[in-house]
């Protein structure tokens, strides 16, 4: 009888850590995945621009979701909530700052040093970081928000239309790559300090590829080859779970196509949609041909992207700093992989360009130390130092150029560098926001092969223009 | 004992309290009277829980008083005088349980819904979050800004005994001047200027302000203006300044901005300042704007769409999420409750687990399972079948995993009711030759339903609006061919409703929402009221 409970018991339990562990491959019962994927998770979420708009949107409206229906759902079974984000109270100190992990530990110091100056009381709190947005947003006008906020530039469509960010003016934009100012930028009026830039490039693995492709023909080529011989699982990592128009863009830019017109002034033009031009339409047909030669596979999901590439069982990978930098679990960079970072290849002559995203602190218009905010990221983040403390702890270049050019002799940011310099700012306008489902969903039908891949994103095209008509 | 006092107290209490020196303490009444009476623990836990509800009225006092909010303000004073007073009379047993029961019910009930309905009727979302005033003060603030060719100077801020201030000023080329609210003047013309080194400390009357200082004075140096010939010139952070433009006006009088620059007039319209040519200033405020959220939810074109569709299959979803769970939950119940089974405790935790991990992880867990090439299912299964972008075998994915997520609950429910149910009647069956399955269906069933069915209503209702396994597993996905908005096939309603209200147009549309919200919450609830009689009906005839 003690057998057989001990027996039943181990049963569960395998099964239980086998449940677990999904998503990775054949051998995968041991139990320190089933940490691991949790996190991945959050961290793929924590990461990407391209995510903060993606997923991040879903997950703020979900508890505004859950407060609308709470009063139905409050008698049902007492399912678990704890998504249902709790508010962040405004520490108590003269400055408040708002920042994710990654640039806490690095500003830390020089926050301390500024409230030390000054004699004032600065705190750093950490929040995940699609939560700053969407805490910044409630708490923001409730006047318990915080002074400063560390984001993405693809939050001023939103942050701005609300009302929700103070002007910032900088004596010496020049100082800053154009991009960065550019992104900060909106309807004329810049809203932040930049310190970062990052975009996404391709990464090889230079033990199993050792020269640069030239074409992207060769690099499929190539690819497809260590594929079929069984040296790798997977030719190029291309993240496509949800099938991801951020990481594709690239490849979509490369027959011209762009997601929006882009004006004089090099802002986007809302009201002409690029996702059924002619161009774009060509890049789908490529799409259709590389998910039918397996080159793109729709499997491949960000986590399964990070450990095929980083145990070397993927020749390619298309992705951003924070996959080479990631280190738990442990990226590129921490898995010792060999790799080299390059701009993606021309395919069929046309010149990839990815979405650049600039990472920047905002002051917030309902702060009561407005001054003092200001002096703090107009006069203290610009310096190189805080700027190359920051890309030691996020690995994103820096937006300053005199702290980029300190930096620019590692291999990675030159690589990087390199790729997003014929980058396009991620659309910061609100019209993105129709654009994301509509589009992905349109990649998806491609991946699963259903109807011409031409046809969907012409439905995908027409769907995003009753969206943003009806918004 | 304490009900004598009550009516002893009135009496006694009327003519001693305006005294008050006779409350000497040996008086056991006396005591009681504060104290509201009882064992020492009570009177302790009472006057703690009391002077929690005091104290954050006194700290939430200062927050209202700061916003205004003097209605409620007078409603939360009167709650907890009521409060006070309520707990420190002896007596008056039930109100002591029912008044704490509806504050809850109150704010975590009824107030939701009542929100909910109000912003229904608002256009809250995405550009309108604001009040009037504040917005109006964002638009001019937004509209401020410096001219690209304007000088930066490095600033330090002085004031003088009277607290009036002024600014050093350094252009780029090093040439200092002085400026008050009044004037700006080269340093050099200035006659009375002291100097520490390199360092101006004093001109005339003012001082120079430490940084530290000039904190204090923040918001008065973030008002200063030094006029100049062609604008004025205000503090950009503590340490720079630079000549700034307005471009908006606001006339209080007319109630419409005016762009300084263009000369064009924006009015007020529904939340926003909008120009006769319709073009529209952002931020706007919130403002009411009527049924207009419920009637596009009934005519707009794209709801219309897919609607039908995600309709059957929301139905369908929360009814084969009841029936699945159900059923699973009650035959392991029904295994777990018989005798000869051995380790039934151990089995019984274990059976648990699902519905004690957040059902958060998990379903991100099952995404990676069931993902097509990599996924663990279809690697015991050997298998290569598209679980997540099939739209049927998506269906049964979706299903599979709430049946998961959901058995235990079922099953923790349905065991506590197998005890209810009497043994003798089943021994009683027993012995009149009824079979396992007469048993179960005739007995054991009809029994169970009567204390489940209710339950099975909440759950069906809960699965209903079940957004986060729909969400997370396959984020409704995969998409319908060809539909006009973005719709999934195993979108159920609100996370269809979601796309279309979060993930379109601007961005976030509260307003429309909250209307939808309603509709579903009238749409549920119409559901449960209808099952509510049909069991009712059901206890009779049992």
């Amino acid at each position: 009888m003690r057998t057989r409970t001990l027996a039943a018991l181990l049963l569960v339990l395998a099964l239980f850590a086998g449940a677990c562990s999904g998503g990775d491959t054949e051998d995968s019962t041991d139990d320190a995945d089933t940490g691991a994927e949790a996190t991945e998770e959050s961290a793929a979420e924590d990461e990407g621009t391209e995510d903060a708009e993606a997923d991040g949107e879903a997950m703020d409206e979900e508890a505004t979701e859950a407060e609308a229906t709470e009063a139905e759902a409050a008698e049902e079974e007492a399912a678990p909530e704890e998504e249902a984000t709790e508010a962040v109270v405004r520490a108590d100190a003269d400055l408040v700052i708002w920042a994710d992990d990654t640039r806490v530990d690095a500003l830390q110091p020089f926050v301390d040093q500024f409230g030390e100056e000054n004699g004032i009381t600065v705190a750093l709190q950490e929040l995940a970081f699609d939560e700053i947005r969407d805490q910044f947003s409630t708490a923001g006008p409730a006047g318990e928000g915080p002074d400063i906020i560390v984001g993405a530039h693809d939050w001023l469509g939103q942050l701005v239309t609300n009302g929700l960010v103070a002007p910032v003016d900088l004596a010496n934009p020049d100082d800053y790559a154009d991009v960065a100012i550019e992104a900060m930028t909106y309807e004329g009026q810049l809203y932040g300090v930049p310190y970062a830039i990052e975009n996404i490039a391709l990464v090889r693995n230079t033990d199993l590829v050792p020269e640069v492709p030239a074409t992207f023909e060769e690099l499929e080529q190539t690819a497809l080859e260590l594929q079929e011989s069984g040296e790798v699982e997977i030719g190029l990592a291309l993240q496509a779970d949800p099938a991801d128009p951020f990481h594709n863009y690239p490849l979509f830019t490369s027959t011209g196509a762009s997601v929006f017109g882009i004006n004089d002034d090099g802002t986007y033009n809302p009201d002409e949609l690029g996702i059924d031009s002619p161009e774009a339409l060509e890049s789908a047909q490529k799409f259709g041909e590389w998910v039918e030669s397996g080159l793109i596979n729709p499997s491949v999901t960000y986590d399964v992207m990070v450990e095929s590439f980083a145990s070397g069982n993927a020749a390619f990978a298309i992705t951003g700093p924070w996959a080479v930098s990631q280190e738990d679990p442990p990226g590129f960079r921490a898995q010792g992989v060999n790799y080299e970072i390059t701009p993606i290849p021309p395919v069929d002559g046309g010149t990839p360009a990815p979405f650049v995203g600039v990472q920047g602190l905002m002051i917030s218009s309902f702060s009561e130390q407005g001054l003092l905010a200001q002096t703090f990221v107009q006069d203290f983040i610009g310096t190189e130092e805080v700027q190359l403390a920051l890309f030691e702890n996020g690995g994103r270049p820096p937006a300053l150029l005199s702290a980029f050019e300190q930096v620019s002799d590692d291999p990675d940011v030159q690589g990087f560098g390199e790729a997003g310099q014929n980058g396009q700012p991620l659309p910061a306008i609100p019209e993105m926001g129709s654009v994301w489902t509509a589009w992905t969903d349109a990649y998806e039908l491609i991946y699963d092969q259903e109807g011409t891949p031409t046809e969907n994103f012409e439905a995908a095209a027409a769907q995003i223009r009753n969206l943003i008509a009806e918004g | 004992m304490s009900t004598t006092d009550t009516k002893v107290d009135p009496a006694g209490g009327a003519s001693r309290s305006p005294g008050r020196g006779s409350g000497d303490g040996s008086d056991p009444s006396w005591l009681e009277r504060i104290t509201g009476g009882g064992s020492p623990l009570v009177v302790l836990l009472r006057i703690s829980l009391l002077g929690l509800v005091v104290y954050n009225a006194v700290v939430f006092t200062a927050r209202l008083v700061d916003e205004r909010a003097w209605l409620a303000l007078g409603a939360m004073w009167l709650a907890t005088v009521g409060l006070v007073w309520l707990f420190t009379r002896p007596g008056r047993i039930p109100a002591k349980f029912i008044v704490p029961g509806t504050i809850f019910l109150l704010v975590f009930q009824i107030y939701p819904v009542l929100y909910t309905g109000y912003i229904a009727f608002t256009n809250f979302g995405t550009g309108n979050v604001l009040d009037k005033p504040t917005a109006i003060e964002q638009l001019q603030a937004q509209a401020t800004r410096v001219p690209p060719d304007a000088i930066r100077y490095d600033s330090t801020a002085f004031a003088d005994e009277t607290g009036a201030l002024a600014l050093l000023l350094t252009d780029p080329d090093g040439e200092q001047l002085f400026g008050t609210s009044e004037e700006l003047t080269p340093l050099d013309d200035l006659g009375d200027v002291t100097t520490e080194g390199e360092q101006v400390t004093a001109v005339g009357a003012f001082e120079r302000l430490s940084l530290v200082d000039a904190q204090e004075f923040a918001s008065e140096l973030q008002e200063l203006r030094v006029p100049t010939d062609d604008g004025a010139i205000q503090l950009q952070s503590l340490t720079t300044a630079a000549r700034a433009e307005s471009t908006r006006v606001y006339d209080e009088e007319q109630d419409l901005v005016t762009d300084t620059v263009t000369g064009v007039e924006y009015r007020p319209v529904e939340g926003n300042f909008v120009s006769d040519d319709g073009d529209v200033l952002t931020p706007g405020w919130v403002a009411i704007k009527g049924t207009e959220n419920f009637t596009r939810a009934f005519t707009s074109p794209l709801i219309r769409g897919p609607f039908i569709r995600v309709f059957i299959w929301n139905y369908a979803f929360a009814i084969g999420s009841v029936f699945l769970t159900f059923v699973l939950g009650l035959g392991l119940a029904l295994a777990l409750n018989e005798p000869r089974m051995r380790s039934r405790r151990l089995y019984r935790s274990l059976l648990v687990i699902p519905y004690a991990l957040p059902s958060f992880l998990t379903a991100l867990v099952w995404t990676g399972l069931l993902n097509t090439e990599f996924g663990a299912v279809n690697g015991l299964l050997g298998a290569d079948l598209p679980w997540l972008t099939d739209p049927w075998l998506a269906k049964i994915s979706i299903l599979l995993v709430n049946l998961w997520l959901g058995f235990p609950y079922m099953f923790l429910v349905t065991t506590g009711a197998l005890q209810a149910i009497p043994s003798d009647m089943l021994e009683a069956a027993s012995v009149d030759g009824a079979g396992v399955w007469q048993k179960f269906s005739r007995i054991t069933l009809p029994n169970l339903m009567i204390t489940v069915a209710p339950l099975l209503i909440a759950s069906f209702a809960f699965n209903f609006n079940n957004f986060n396994t729909v969400y997370l597993v396959t984020r409704g996905g995969p998409p319908i061919q060809g539909a006009q908005t973005p719709a999934g096939h195993t979108d159920i309603l609100v996370s269809y409703v979601y796309r279309i209200a979060f993930e379109s147009g601007r961005g976030a549309d509260y307003g429309f929402a909250a209307a939808i919200a309603v509709l579903i919450f009238i749409m549920v609830a119409g559901i449960s009221a209808y099952s509510f009689r049909y069991t009712q009906a059901l206890e009779e005839i049992a």
